[in-house]
C-alpha cells in the first residue's frame, strides 16, 4: 500500500474517532461555520503528501491566519493599532515563505527579531495617541507568538516528515479526546492535571513508538516523545483557559469569532515548538 | 425590460459567487437569527451603521430573489463625489437616492422610497443618517418613523451590526481582517405616531446592541485589588475549646460571604456548608510540620516546629486571600500572637510588657520599629534570628478573641480527650500560658487598638460561639472589606 495512502487512512481514523466522541458528546460542535482544527491539519497533510509539500505549508499558513483573525476578532484595538495588526497578518506570509523554502535559521528569527521590531514601530506609526502603546503592542505580540509562530513549527516539521507531523497531531487528539471526555469539574486542580497527563500516557507512548517506523525517529525517542506530548498538552490547556477566560470566551459563548480556534488550537501552543526542537536537536536534522 | 432582467440576472450573480464570499472569507461573518427574515417576503431591514462594510454584511443576509428587490436608502451628495464608485454602487445594489442638507419644501423626500414600498420593494434604511463613532448608536432620524406609520403592512427587521467598524473603520482605507457579527432581531409591526415609532425601533436595536453574543471585554480594565479577607483570631490555651467556637464562628460567618477556616486543617465554608477546595501546596507543608511538632518530646524539642508551623500558617493567609479570596478569615490561634506567647511562656515572667510590646511590634514588622542594639533582641535571642532571617511581618489579626479557662479544667477537658499528651499540657504550664496570653492580649488591644473580647470557656461551646459572633458582627459591620468576587 503506498505511503500516501496509509497516512490519510491511519489520521482519518483518528480524527474520526476523536470528532465522533466530540459529535456524541454535543461539545461544542455544530458543522458548518465550524473549523475542526484537527481536520484542518489533516488537509494541510493530505495536501502536502498528495500535491505538494508547499501547497501543504500553505494550508497551514490559512489555519494561522484563521486563529490570528479569530483572536484579534475578540481583543479591544485602539483605531491607530490597525497598522500593527496589518503588519501581524503580513508576518503570515513573510514567517510561512521561509518555511516553504526551507530556509530554516530565517524561519526561525523571522517573527521574535524582524516582526517584533515592526510591529512596536507600526503601532507608534499608526497615530498620536501614547496612551495604551504597551497594552496593544504586547496584544499583537502575543497572538502573532502563538497562532503563527507555533503553528509556523508544524509546517516546518512537515518538511522533515510529514509523519512526524502526523504524529504529534494524532497524540495531541488523543490527549483532547481524554480532556472531553473526563467530567471531573468538583475535583481540585492538581487531581484533574494529573489526570490529563497520566490518562492518555500509555496511548501517546504506545502510538509514538508503533509509528516510529514511519516518522523514522528511533524507538527511545519516540517513547520520550510520547510521555511528553501529554505533558505539554496539560501545559497549553492550561495556559489557554486563562487566556480563555481573560477574552471573555465561556462555555456558552463559544462560537464562530469568538473563541472556536482558540478552543482547540490551545492544546498546539506548547506542544508544536517544543516537539519540533526535540527532533530537530535529537535526530540532528538541517 | 428584457435588459433590466439581465442586469438583476448578473447583479444577483456578482453578490452570491463573488461579493458574499469575498466578504465571508476575507473576515468572518457569523449571524445570528437570520431565520426571522426568511419568511418576510416584504421588509424594511433597519440596521445601525459604521461602515462601507455594512451594506454588503446586510446584502449577504438576503436570498437571490431579494437581492433584486431590495433596495439601501444612500446619500446622492456623497456618493457623487466619485463617478466610477457611484456607477459601481448603482449598479450593485440600486439604491434609493436621497439628498442629505438639501431640503426641498415642495418635494418629499420621502418620495422615492414611498414609491419602491407601493411596487413591493424591500428596504434597508441606516436610521442613524450617517456612519456614527464605532460602537456607539445614535439618535434616530425622524423620518424613519415617517415613513413606516404610512405602511404599517410592512414588517421591520432590526440588524445589529458588529464588527464592520473594526473591519472598515470611517477613516480607513484598507479592510483588515475581523469577524463580523450579525445580529438579527424579530420582526416589528408598528402602529402609532412616528415619533413613538422611531423611539420604539431606536429600543429594539438598542437592546439587540446589549446581546452578550457579541460583547467584548473593555481594553483597559482596572484591576480590582484585593482587601485582604480581616481576620478574626481566637485565642486560647490548649483545652480551651477554640478549635470548636471557631469552627462555629466560620460556619455562622459563611453565611453572609465565604469563610475560611485556619486550624489545623484549612477548611472552607460557603452558606454554612463545608466546600471542598484545590488544595495548596504550603498547607500541606504545614501539615506535615504541624503533626511533626505534635509528636515532641519536651518543650525544647518543640519549640522549633512549633515556631515552622506558625510562620508557615501566617504565610498561608496570604496565599488564602490569593487562591479563595474568602470574606472573612477565622484563624485558630494567630501566629504572631501565639509566638508572643509562648515567648512569655519560656522567659517564665522575666518579659515586662514594654519589652513584650516591643516585641510584638518587632514580629509584625512595624515601622518604625526597634533598633537592632534594643534590649529586646538581647532578651529573646531567637527574635533577632527571625529579624535577621526576615521572617518577621506577620499578620496582626483585625479582632481578636481569648477563651478564658482556668487550667484545671482545660487540664481535664485534655485528659478526656485522649490521645497522648504534649509536653506543654500539664496545670502549671498551661497556667501561665493563660496569663501570657492574657498579657499579650491587653499589650496588643492597647498599644495597636484591636477590638478585643475575652470569653469565659467554661460556658458551653455554642454560647462562647454565639457571644463571639454578636462580637464579630458589631466590630466589622463598618469594615468588612470588599464583598468577594470569587
Amino acid at each position: 500500500m503506498p505511503l500516501s495512502m496509509m497516512i490519510v487512512l491511519a489520521i482519518a481514523l483518528g480524527l474520526s474517532l476523536v470528532q465522533g466522541a466530540r459529535i456524541v458528546l454535543g461539545r461544542r460542535w455544530s458543522f458548518g461555520s465550524y473549523l475542526g482544527f484537527s481536520w484542518a491539519f489533516f488537509v494541510a497533510f493530505a495536501t502536502a503528501e498528495l500535491w505538494s509539500l508547499r501547497a501543504g505549508n500553505w494550508v497551514v499558513a490559512i489555519i494561522s491566519f484563521l486563529a490570528l483573525r479569530e483572536y484579534f476578532s475578540m481583543v479591544e484595538i485602539r483605531l491607530q493599532d490597525r497598522l500593527g495588526i496589518l503588519g501581524a497578518y503580513a508576518s503570515i506570509p513573510f514567517m510561512f515563505h521561509f518555511v516553504t523554502i526551507q530556509w530554516y535559521g530565517m524561519f526561525i528569527i523571522s517573527i521574535p527579531v524582524y516582526s517584533f521590531l515592526a510591529i512596536p514601530l507600526l503601532v507608534t506609526l499608526g497615530g498620536c495617541e501614547k496612551e495604551g502603546t504597551v497594552f496593544s503592542i504586547g496584544v499583537i505580540d502575543f497572538g502573532l507568538f502563538l497562532f503563527v509562530y507555533c503553528m509556523g513549527h508544524i509546517s516546518y516539521l512537515m518538511s522533515y516528515s510529514i509523519w512526524m507531523a502526523a504524529m504529534l497531531i494524532l497524540n495531541v487528539a488523543v490527549c483532547d479526546a481524554v480532556s472531553c471526555l473526563l467530567q471531573d469539574q468538583g475535583k481540585a486542580v492538581w487531581a484533574r492535571l494529573a489526570r490529563r497527563y497520566f490518562l492518555p500516557l500509555p496511548v501517546t507512548v504506545l502510538l509514538a513508538v508503533a509509528l516510529s517506523p514511519w516518522t523514522t525517529i528511533p524507538e527511545r525517542h519516540s517513547a520520550v516523545l510520547g510521555a511528553l506530548i501529554p505533558l505539554l498538552v496539560v501545559m497549553g490547556r492550561h495556559t489557554g483557559n486563562y487566556v480563555e477566560a481573560d477574552l471573555g470566551v465561556a462555555e456558552e459563548t463559544v462560537g464562530p469569532g469568538r473563541g472556536q480556534i482558540l478552543d482547540n488550537l490551545k492544546s498546539l501552543l506548547f506542544v508544536a515548538p517544543i516537539v519540533f526542537h526535540y527532533i530537530r536537536y535529537f535526530l540532528d536534522l538541517p | 425590460m428584457k435588459s433590466g432582467r439581465l442586469g438583476a440576472l448578473i447583479r444577483a450573480a456578482i453578490h452570491l459567487a463573488v461579493l458574499r464570499p469575498l466578504v465571508r472569507l476575507y473576515c468572518g461573518v457569523h449571524v445570528a437569527g437570520s431565520a426571522h427574515l426568511q419568511q418576510l417576503r416584504r421588509f424594511i431591514i433597519i440596521a445601525n451603521h459604521n461602515s462601507h462594510l455594512d451594506v454588503f454584511l446586510l446584502f449577504s443576509l438576503l436570498s437571490a430573489r431579494d437581492i433584486a428587490l431590495t433596495h439601501p436608502v444612500a446619500d446622492e451628495t456623497y456618493f457623487a463625489r466619485f463617478p466610477i464608485v457611484f456607477a459601481l454602487v448603482r449598479f450593485l445594489f440600486q439604491p434609493v437616492w436621497i439628498r442629505r442638507g438639501h431640503p426641498d419644501r415642495n418635494d418629499d423626500p420621502l418620495r422615492g422610497l414611498k414609491d419602491l414600498l407601493d411596487r413591493g420593494h424591500n428596504l434597508v434604511v441606516f436610521p442613524e443618517g450617517t456612519r456614527g463613532r464605532p460602537g456607539e448608536l445614535q439618535a434616530f432620524k425622524s423620518g424613519l418613523g415617517r415613513l413606516v406609520s404610512e405602511y404599517p403592512g410592512v414588517p421591520i427587521v432590526p440588524v445589529f451590526l458588529s464588527g464592520p467598524e473594526r473591519v472598515l473603520p470611517k477613516s480607513s482605507v484598507i479592510p483588515l481582517p475581523f469577524w463580523s457579527h450579525v445580529l438579527v432581531g424579530p420582526p416589528q409591526v408598528c402602529i402609532g405616531s412616528p415619533r413613538d415609532i422611531t423611539h420604539h425601533l431606536q429600543n429594539t436595536l438598542c437592546v439587540l446592541s446589549q446581546s452578550g453574543v457579541i460583547r467584548r471585554r473593555p481594553r483597559q480594565r482596572r484591576l480590582q485589588r484585593h482587601q485582604p479577607a480581616p481576620a478574626v483570631a481566637i485565642l486560647g490555651i490548649d483545652g480551651s475549646g477554640k478549635s470548636t467556637v471557631s469552627r462555629r464562628l466560620a460556619q455562622h460567618l459563611s453565611t453572609e460571604g465565604n469563610a475560611c477556616l485556619v486550624s489545623d486543617r484549612l477548611e472552607f465554608f460557603e452558606n454554612g456548608e463545608p466546600k471542598p477546595l484545590q488544595p495548596l501546596g504550603l498547607e500541606a507543608a504545614r501539615g506535615l510540620v504541624g503533626r511533626y511538632a505534635k509528636r515532641a518530646r519536651s518543650l525544647a524539642h518543640y519549640k522549633i516546629p512549633k515556631l515552622t508551623e506558625l510562620l508557615l500558617r501566617d504565610r498561608l493567609l496570604a496565599e488564602v486571600n490569593r487562591w479563595y479570596a474568602p470574606r472573612i478569615i477565622v484563624l485558630d490561634g494567630s501566629p504572631l500572637l501565639n509566638i508572643a506567647a509562648w515567648a512569655v511562656l519560656y522567659r517564665k515572667e522575666h518579659l515586662d510588657d514594654d519589652t513584650l510590646a516591643k516585641a510584638i511590634a518587632v514580629l509584625a514588622g512595624d515601622k518604625p520599629g526597634p533598633r537592632r542594639t534594643d534590649p529586646v533582641f538581647a532578651e529573646l535571642p531567637e527574635l533577632r534570628q527571625l529579624d535577621r532571617l526576615g521572617l518577621t511581618h506577620l499578620g496582626l489579626p483585625r479582632l481578636m478573641v481569648l477563651l478564658d479557662l482556668p487550667p484545671e479544667l482545660a487540664c481535664a477537658r485534655v485528659a478526656a480527650r485522649g490521645g497522648p499528651r504534649q509536653p506543654h499540657e500539664t496545670e502549671e504550664k498551661l497556667g501561665s500560658l493563660r496569663e501570657a496570653y492574657r498579657r499579650v492580649l491587653r499589650i496588643t488591644a492597647q498599644k495597636w487598638n484591636i477590638p478585643a473580647l475575652t470569653v469565659d470557656g467554661t460556658q458551653p461551646p455554642d454560647d462562647a460561639a454565639g457571644e463571639t459572633l454578636r462580637f464579630v458582627r458589631n466590630n466589622l459591620e463598618q469594615n468588612y472589606g470588599q464583598p468577594s468576587t470569587h
